[in-house]
């Protein structure tokens, strides 16, 4: 469709809008990857957001909404569920504030969308704490203001307020090195800004050219590798299906279809506006649950999953078991944890359900809201146990009627301290405050190698080479684990601890392992010892230290 | 004074050397096994050699009970000079002792035997032995020890959950200790259960939960501390609570080797009476 003057923008251009998007983000994930400055393998930004927008995008491509408004909403929703990592929870909380900015509206006038675009910058600025310059909050706010200025102007229109707000976003990427000394050192823009930028450019380029072409679109679709999968206890009566569809009706009302929904299975999400709704439940029944919405309007992307058989090829793969007894204080404990020896571990200490990822894939707050909803307890610990979690976390609360609790576990050591002073018969606040000051005292030690060349906390460090962080700070960089490990253990100061427990990665050798062995006994004979087959990936030796 | 009846108790008492030779009281050792080899609990080995055999030997011992003609013997040479006897042992939750004694007695025709399961294990089975050493009859010494059986307890501090996890009277689950880990638990024997009250991960942070979920549990009427090989931290602990109590004697006890192989070395425990 060729751009006009007096175009505005409504639903199906919006819908087509928000597939460039996709599109191009999808061709440019890898470069915003590159862009991480810890120079660890670790949740990656592009990905991040990649998967954020596919989400965000997912419930949008079925619809055939009229208004700008229902697209909006479908998307802001989607992302939401989709949120991972922090960049994707700010890009979720960014569609959010556009979705109400728009609200009511069928189209949006120039002006309006330059308006939307701003109002979209200041929810993400108000759902963040601490918000910080130089990051993809700045890039928001100055692509909402180009588009402003862009939108007062003589002779304005759609496509040159959307050209002006990626202009704007552009020039604050560019700047964001300025802003703050962590890309400064790295010699790297601010990838959540960048991919902002790239979304605003995907925009731009739907609007300008003709629609995008099918080969494109095919590739958009192509869904991202599954990042992270969930095992979960087996819950009393067995899984039944997982049934998810849209139902495209008139005057539907969500409440109403929920109430009936509930009634016939859990873990029920139904969401959406009159003319359409999503639907999720986990039920014995789906026919019946099918039948019901059937009567409200037409069944769209219907899918009928057989979770038992899902979940069995996750414990048989797993050899855990399925089986508790229930907690007397009415708490379920839900981990994200990778590595099958860590599973195991956090498995054993009590841990519920575990949502598989942490590292490299950082789940989405959908995978932690399908775990919190599998297990058997109303109040549920969520531990993200890895500081690229934390927001995807969060943002669990408040979607489901269960109260979740985030400790903000940064570290698999930091898990396992909460997960061991978690005691069952002990009410939520004071198992709370436990788990939170045990994790704080136990200190962090992971040892990868650099993902690129960077400079980090002062630490000048090659690809490949082996690098030390303790509590998440790049602090020393070598050619070998042992000595890497030697010198973080004389930075924290061996005399203030007695036990260090040595979780070991897949990559790591026999030789690597006894090597550092002797070394920590060797060099600081006061510490106990204490092997643990992790099995994570990318880490070789992650260390507690307490 | 020559006291009517005989108290009879197990080498699982923990009972200090000086508290049998002052009351005269009668102990049955148990059996540990190494392999085919057979020692009778604290006779034909001390506790320090016990100790020091169990961390030279790759396979763990065995326990076993006192057979029934073990406890008749002691019987019949009682019967002597008692006209009865109060037989305290071990719970039966945790061992087969009880029952042997019980069997024991009855053929001992014409000597009454009053069997008492104690539902614990360790000093407080002591303790029962010194209230009833101190009753002026059986029937007031029985009355007496049995009031109180409901308020032993057993505070354990296991340095290691191998032994006890072997000894197969805890599973990890039980202890909520299903993991790889090697977690410190923190073990309390009461109401004929053991029950997991806290994990620790490191033995400095242990010991002073430990004293703490003590404090929750007084006031007490008795008190003492168990160490298996850790003296020192025995005298830390004592010392800490003498001055807190200053109204109660705090002896120190060793955990012997039938209850050692269980505990495993380097454990510490807090055994009382609660009021």
């Amino acid at each position: 469709m060729a751009a006009t003057k007096a175009m505005g923008v409504d639903g199906p251009l919006f819908k087509r809008a928000l597939l460039g998007s996709l599109i191009w983000l999808g061709t440019n994930h890898e470069e915003v990857n590159r862009l991480n400055v810890f120079p660890v393998p670790d949740g990656d930004t592009g990905t991040n957001m990649l998967l954020t927008l596919q989400s965000a995008v997912e419930d949008v491509k079925e619809s055939n909404a009229a208004e700008v408004s229902k697209i909006a909403k479908l998307a802001s929703h989607g992302s939401l569920m989709g949120a991972r990592g922090n960049s994707g929870v700010i890009l979720s909380q960014i569609f959010r504030g556009f979705a109400r900015a728009v609200e009511g509206k069928s189209s949006l006038t120039p002006a309006e969308l330059a308006a939307a675009f701003e109002e979209a910058a200041n929810a993400a600025y108000r759902a963040v704490n601490k918000p910080t310059e130089g990051t993809i909050l700045t890039v928001a706010r100055e692509a909402g203001r180009a588009a402003a200025a862009a939108a007062s102007g003589m002779d304005t229109n759609v496509p040159r307020v959307i050209a002006a707000a990626a202009a704007g976003a552009r020039a604050a990427v560019l700047k964001t090195p300025s802003q703050l000394q962590i890309l400064r050192d790295a010699g790297v823009v601010d990838a959540g800004g960048y991919g902002l930028q790239l979304i605003l450019e995907g925009m731009l380029k739907t609007v300008e050219e003709s629609e995008p072409a099918a080969a494109m679109l095919a590739e958009a679709r192509k869904p991202i590798s599954p990042a992270s999968q969930v095992s979960l206890a087996l819950p009393e009566g067995g899984w039944g299906y997982c049934t998810e569809f849209l139902i495209e009706g008139m005057n539907l009302d969500t409440e109403l279809i929920r109430g009936q929904i509930e009634a016939l299975g859990n873990s029920v999400l139904v969401v959406g506006e009159p003319e359409l709704v999503k639907v999720h439940v986990h039920t014995d029944d789906p026919t019946s649950v099918i039948n019901l919405a059937g009567g409200y309007g037409k069944l769209l992307k219907l899918n009928v999953g057989d979770m038992s058989t899902q979940h069995r090829r996750i414990l048989e793969t797993e050899g855990g078991t399925a089986t508790s007894a229930p907690r007397p204080n009415g708490i379920g404990i839900v981990a994200v944890v990778a590595g099958r020896g860590l599973v195991e571990i956090f498995r054993g200490l009590g841990v519920d359900a575990i949502i598989e990822g942490g590292q490299t894939m950082n789940p989405s707050t959908q995978d932690m809201l399908t775990a919190i909803e599998s297990v058997p307890y109303d109040e549920v610990v969520l531990l993200p146990n890895n500081g690229n979690v934390i927001p995807a976390a969060k943002q669990v609360i408040g979607l489901t009627k269960k109260k979740v609790h985030v400790v903000e576990t940064h570290s698999v050591p930091q898990g396992v301290s909460a997960v061991v002073a978690f005691r069952p018969e002990r009410p939520a606040d004071e198992n709370l405050r436990a788990m939170k000051a045990e994790a704080e005292r136990v200190q962090t030690i992971e040892v990868t190698h650099a993902v690129r060349d960077t400079r980090s906390n002062g630490v000048k460090v090659k690809k490949g080479d082996v690098i030390g962080l303790i509590n998440d700070r790049l602090e020393f960089a070598g050619a070998d684990y042992a000595d890497v490990i030697k010198q973080a253990l004389g930075k924290l100061g061996p005399d203030a601890y007695e036990l260090v427990t040595v979780y070991r990665g897949q990559q790591a050798t026999d030789a690597e392992m006894s090597r550092l062995e002797s070394e920590i006994r060797n060099n600081y004979p006061s510490l106990e010892v204490e092997v643990q087959q992790g099995g994570q990936q990318h880490y070789p030796f992650i260390l507690s230290v307490e | 004074m020559k006291r009517s009846f005989a108290v009879v108790t197990d080498s699982t008492a923990d009972l200090p050397d000086e508290w049998r030779d002052r009351y005269g009281i009668e102990v049955v050792p148990l059996k540990v096994l190494f392999g085919t080899e057979t020692f009778r609990d604290r006779v034909d080995m001390t506790d320090e050699q016990f100790f020091a055999r169990l961390a030279a030997s790759s396979a763990l011992p065995k326990t076993s009970a006192p057979s029934p003609g073990e406890f008749a013997e002691v019987y019949r040479r009682l019967a002597k000079d008692h006209d009865g006897c109060i037989s305290i042992h071990i719970g039966e939750q945790l061992s087969a002792t009880a029952e042997a004694a019980r069997v024991g007695a009855s053929s001992v025709v014409g000597f009454p035997v009053n069997v008492v399961d104690s539902q614990t294990v360790s000093m407080p089975i002591a303790f029962l032995c010194r209230v009833a050493a101190e009753s002026p009859t059986l029937a007031d010494a029985t009355e007496a020890v049995q009031r109180r059986v409901p308020k032993c307890r057993v505070l354990a501090l296991l340095d290691t959950l191998r032994y006890i996890e072997m000894g197969g009277r805890v599973s990890r689950a039980q202890a909520m200790i299903g993991t790889m880990l090697d977690l410190k638990p923190l073990l309390l024997v009461a109401d004929r259960e053991i029950k997991s009250v806290d994990r620790v991960r490191t033995r400095s942070r242990a010991i002073p939960r430990m004293v703490e979920f003590f404090r929750t549990e007084m006031p007490v009427e008795t008190l003492a501390v168990m160490h298996a090989q850790a003296p020192d931290e025995a005298e830390e602990i004592a010392s800490e609570l003498r001055r807190e109590l200053p109204d109660l004697d705090v002896p120190i006890g060793q955990i012997g080797c039938v209850l050692g192989t269980h505990t495993g070395p380097k454990a510490l425990g807090l055994v009382y009476l609660k009021a």
